[in-house]
């Protein structure tokens, strides 16, 4: 199976990787209110979902700021 | 005394940290991770020194697979050596991991902290870091209000808490009396979040930190890089510095696992 | 085939070759009674290319006084064959150059380029541009301790709508191959201590990346005795189909389609890596295991490997033993691929489990793919096939001789006629924010120049800009090794002699700034292309120069390279000759930094002030070129350099800063920003204020002391002049008893760091 983990920021975490793409979009005269950066892991894996769910709190997050969502790709 | 100093794939800072260990007068091995985990003897040691570099690459983030790897395998031990009040030093790179590792505020399962990107990026300079009042028996050597001079070098130092709870953790730590070094501006005065005083953004201006018993330090400036008069950056002026080494001295004050104390 | 066959096919399979070395290659088959292999093709085009073959170099150039043969050896070389220096190591045979240090350490440095990779994708051209300047050091046993980075591009304001079809904007290049340094050289754990960045128009569509390393070792550990009968084990990464046609796509100018056509020419790299495998490196080197080693650069196993069996007398590999990325059918692909973090070693068969073991523990695959033997053939077994089997003394006997023309009568160059402005001040200011002269604290910050721990003189002297910096790379001594650069294509544009002159002499007087001596020095060119006689005329007398300034400063070539071919849409860029200057401090607790030190203390300018702003910054800023380019005396300079060193030996120099960019107005304003003091100077009678503040002649310092006895003896009979004091917190400049500069040291400092008022 193969499943598709994003990570985000949490809401209220700073993502300076995200306002220097939202600055540079700016600056090419691009209309944007607001970007956020997350990472995209593609994990093939006999395991369960739970499983997964497991692997981003174990390792693939950090729970203080970070969000997951997990989701059969 | 013996100093294990380790290295994972991308460790970088270690040739520095045994010179330094050395100097003091530690007998400081330094040995791959894949070795330590396979030996799984920590009680061997007298001080546990994670040094800085890019672990692993720092993918997933900085210090995690490092800290993940070593507790999967070493956890029991790990949490002996830290309840024998032997010391453990995580320098940039070995802070994210000891904070990854659940180490850094305390012990716990999961982090209670982050190491967040700086707000501005990676940046390799020298900073002011004041010495605040802490439990820290390695920074013993230290006087409180203490204004000292060491580089920083990373892109991820921002120490960071769960959103909303800033408050509450800061009260705590301070508390317990486990802000170690914080960020500040030359004449000592705080540096209020301000770059460049505060290189990267962290919390509070936090540069270092102790777990609530004292034998557990993280910070992200390195005192190896500060430990001789011709490492500083302005020794042609004649000065002789050697603020990093004090916190080496103080550490083989301190290995003989003794316990931490107030300053 | 027929001849046009012959170059449809050079081209089509980018193997970059001539129709004269297409015929040799026919008629060398012809013989064997049987057509090449894809594999024999490749294998040929990599050894003959202008990469690998420096055919330009090697050649005959055709000038209006006649033919000039092999400017490589008759210039380069010859000057280091001149010179002798007892403590060359290891010169021009290496991966790098090697000389002595302290006891039985070495020190091997070498600089590369990386420029068409970094136009098309700035990012991972210059991570491979450092990963492959690492390996260099590591196949010559080096550990690598520092690296350096001179970078030119585009003006980062030059506008959208001028830029041709194809061509990346300035601020993309830069930044992406800024951030490529950083990530290469920051997570190796290797301080990149020293280099310049530069801007130019003709840069735009052709950026330039140096990289240069530093590495270090014993004598002992130099082992380069590959016999038949040895293993070749390739170590690193696995192969894939990155970067094929790299060495021949060096040899092509840009264009439009470059992107689409040439986009496999660039790679993805991975400094853990490579990182993990110089920790294995150094432990095989320290066991004595291996008998020869050589990175896996331009050409990849086709290059590493055909040049060591060269030196044994053949080998036969087998390349179903390469370890690959996926599924590759093609031998071509597999034996030319430039895949990144590879290395080639070879060790005798009774080492060969030791050595593997070694870099399974640090987490490298170590695969053994022939074995050399005396049989004078290179041959290449694939899935059961021979696909290749070539004589070496074919590959390495091609009587081809590539004629350059350069016959070309040089232009004529006037200099501008203009009234002194009144406020020269502003001038100053105006020059100091210039983008060639601005701060780059910025991007130092970016690169871990602290990593290690040995970095004595840093790339910034409190808050100015240094000359040159120092490592203490012993534990048990006090010696420094010291490096620098110098390049000025600016005055290029009005004599590459005089371009090639000043940057040899930039960069030694960089590295004496410091307290630096006995100076090995590596040449990197990049040129635009010989086929103009414009270009082939100025590499000549480049060249000439590098005799004749290489010899006169004593300074031995040690290693160096060239890029030709560097075309955009835009045309050539300016000619390019980057100096890197290696020299060594007996103590670094002697060295000197650039930033005023004292209230009270006398400055003093050192060397000679000509009339010499061509090519100038101050003309630049007015937007003239001039003609009157600086100079180098060829008796004087290595004087006034060494009168230096014994200067700063006594004690006498508190700081010391050279005269670059901007000449003495810029210098004096960044020493005393970067102390935090201001000055008070007059400038002496004889030549027009505005001219003698910004002249950038050649072999100057300004210099403060607090014992003027001192330094007048040592400079007895050189050119030296007492300009003023330092004190108070501005810069005044006097001259004819009129106040022509009065700057506080903030107001020069902001214009410096590009802080908008």
């Amino acid at each position: 199976m193969l499943y598709r983990v994003e990570v985000r920021y949490k809401k209220g975490v700073l993502d300076p990787e995200g306002n220097a793409a939202l600055d540079a979009l700016r600056s090419l005269g691009f209309k944007a209110d607001a970007v956020a950066t997350a990472k995209v892991y593609l994990i093939e894996t006999p395991s369960s979902q739970k499983d997964v769910e497991e692997m981003c709190r174990k390792l693939l997050t950090n729970p203080i700021i970070h969000d997951y969502s997990v989701s059969k790709a | 005394m013996k100093a294990l100093v380790m290295r994972a794939p991308g460790t970088n800072c270690d040739s520095e940290m045994v010179r330094a260990l050395k100097t003091v007068g530690f007998d400081a091995p330094l040995v791959h991770i894949n070795d330590v985990l396979r030996e799984k003897n920590l009680s061997r040691y007298d001080v546990l020194v994670f040094p800085g570099g890019f672990s692993y690459g720092d993918y997933i983030r900085s210090g995690a697979i490092w800290g993940k790897k070593f507790v999967a395998v070493l956890k029991d031990e790990l949490r002996d050596f830290v309840a024998a009040k032997k010391p453990i030093v995580g320098v940039c790179n070995g802070m994210q991991v000891l904070v990854e590792a659940g180490l850094i505020p305390r012990t716990a399962d999961y982090p209670e902290a982050a190491m967040a990107s700086n707000s501005l990026g990676y940046r390799c300079m020298w900073t002011w870091l004041r010495v605040e009042k802490n439990v820290c028996g390695i920074a013993g050597l230290y006087k409180k209000g203490e204004v000292l001079r060491v580089p920083i070098a990373h892109g991820e130092g921002r120490y960071t808490v769960a959103p909303g709870t800033e408050k509450k953790a800061l009260a705590e730590l301070e508390g317990n009396e486990q802000i170690v070094f914080r960020y500040c501006k030359p004449d000592g005065s705080p540096a209020g979040g301000e770059y460049p005083w505060n290189p990267n953004g962290s919390l509070s201006d936090i540069a270092g930190i102790c777990n609530p018993e004292g034998n557990v330090l993280a910070m992200m400036p390195h005192p190896e890089r500060a430990s001789f008069f011709w490492q500083f950056p302005d020794w042609t002026l004649g000065e002789k510095r050697e603020d990093g080494l004090r916190l080496f001295k103080g550490l083989a004050g301190s290995a003989g696992g003794k316990s931490g104390r107030s300053i | 085939m027929s001849d046009p066959e012959l170059v449809k096919l050079s081209r089509d399979g980018q193997l970059s070759l001539s129709l004269e070395e297409m015929r040799e290659i026919k008629k060398y088959f012809a013989a064997q009674k049987r057509e090449p292999t894809d594999v024999e093709l490749e294998a040929v085009a990599q050894t003959w290319s202008e990469h690998c073959g420096h055919k330009t170099f090697k050649g005959v150039f055709l000038t209006n006084d006649g033919e000039v043969c092999n400017i490589f050896k008759k210039y380069i070389a010859a000057a280091t064959k001149k010179i002798n220096a007892p403590w060359c190591f290891s010169v021009f045979e290496d991966n790098a150059g090697i000389v002595e240090f302290e006891g039985d350490w070495l020190l091997s440095f070498k600089a590369e380029t990386h420029n068409h990779p970094s136009a098309l994708e700035p990012f991972g051209g210059a991570v491979t541009g450092v990963g492959g300047v690492i390996r260099d050091i590591l196949g010559a046993w080096g550990d690598p301790i520092a690296n350096t980075d001179i970078l030119c591009f585009g003006p980062l304001d030059f506008p959208d709508s001028k830029l041709p079809a194809g061509t990346k904007r300035p601020q993309y290049i830069h930044d992406g191959v800024i951030s490529g340094i950083q990530a290469y050289g920051n997570n190796m754990g290797i301080p990149t201590i020293n280099g310049a960045i530069y801007f130019d128009e003709s840069y735009v569509g052709n950026p330039l990346v140096f990289c240069g390393c530093l590495g270090m070792l014993r004598k002992k550990h130099y082992v380069r005795r590959t016999k038949a009968g040895d293993v070749a084990l390739l170590v690193g990464g696995k192969t894939g189909r990155d970067g094929m046609h790299g060495v021949t796509f060096a040899s092509v100018e840009l264009h439009e389609k470059s992107e689409e056509t040439s986009r496999s020419a660039v790679q993805i790299g991975d400094p853990i890596e490579e990182e993990k495998i110089k920790r294995a490196m150094v432990r095989v080197r320290e066991e004595g295991l291996a008998s020869g080693t050589t990175d896996l650069g331009g050409g990849g196993l086709s290059s590493a490997v055909t040049e060591t069996a060269q030196r044994t007398g053949g080998i036969e590999v087998h390349l179903d033993n390469v370890r690959l990325k996926y599924p590759m059918s093609e031998a071509w692909e597999i034996w030319i691929s430039e895949s990144q973090e590879r290395m080639l070693l070879t060790v005798p068969p009774q080492n060969l489990e030791r050595v593997t073991k070694i870099f399974e523990s640090e987490e490298v695959e170590a695969v053994p793919i022939g074995i050399f033997n005396s049989s004078g053939k290179l041959r290449i077994k694939y899935k059961g096939a021979m696909v290749a089997d070539l004589d070496l003394s074919f590959m390495f006997g091609s009587s081809f001789v590539q004629k350059t023309d350069a016959r070309f009568t040089p232009k004529t160059h006037v200099e501008p006629a203009f009234s002194q402005p009144k406020d020269l001040t502003h001038a100053l200011l105006k020059i100091l924010g210039m983008p060639n002269v601005m701060s780059k604290r910025r991007v130092i910050q970016k690169y871990d120049h602290e990593v290690k721990g040995n970095t004595a003189i840093k790339p910034l002297h409190r808050a100015g800009p240094g000359d040159a910096a120092v490592l203490k790379p012993l534990d048990d001594s006090w010696k420094g090794a010291v490096l620098s650069n110098g390049f000025n294509p600016e005055y290029g544009k009005i004599s590459a002699y005089w371009m090639a002159a000043s940057a040899i002499d930039e960069a030694i007087r960089n590295n004496a700034a410091v307290g630096g001596r006995r100076f090995a020095i590596l040449d990197n060119f990049s040129w635009g292309t010989p086929n103009k006689p414009e270009n082939a005329l100025a590499l000549l007398d480049a060249c000439r120069a590098c005799y004749d300034f290489g010899v006169a400063f004593n300074a031995p070539f040690i290693s160096g390279k060239d890029s030709l071919y560097n075309e955009s849409p835009m045309g050539s860029i300016a000619h390019t000759l980057v100096i890197s200057a290696l020299g060594i401090s007996p103590d670094v607790r002697k060295c000197v930094t650039m930033d005023v030190k004292r209230e009270g203390n006398a400055l003093y300018l050192v060397g000679e002030t000509k009339q010499e702003l061509g090519g100038s910054h101050y003309y630049k800023s007015m937007g003239y070129l001039g003609a009157s380019v600086p100079q180098v005396d060829k008796e004087k300079a290595p004087a006034i350099v060494s009168a230096l060193t014994s200067a700063i030996d006594s004690g006498a120099v508190r700081s010391c800063h050279d005269l670059s960019e901007g000449g003495l107005g810029v210098a004096l304003a960044e020493s005393c920003f970067a102390g935090g003091l201001g000055a008070d100077v007059v400038l002496p009678k004889g030549m027009r204020s505005d001219f003698f503040l910004f002249s950038e002649s050649n072999t100057r310092f300004v210099v403060e002391t607090e014992n003027e006895e001192k330094l007048k003896a040592a400079f007895k009979g050189l050119p030296l002049l007492r300009l003023g004091t330092v004190g108070g917190k501005r810069v005044r400049v006097a001259a004819e008893g009129k106040t022509i500069v009065d700057a506080g040291i903030d107001e020069l400092r902001d214009a410096w760091e590009g802080v908008s008022k």
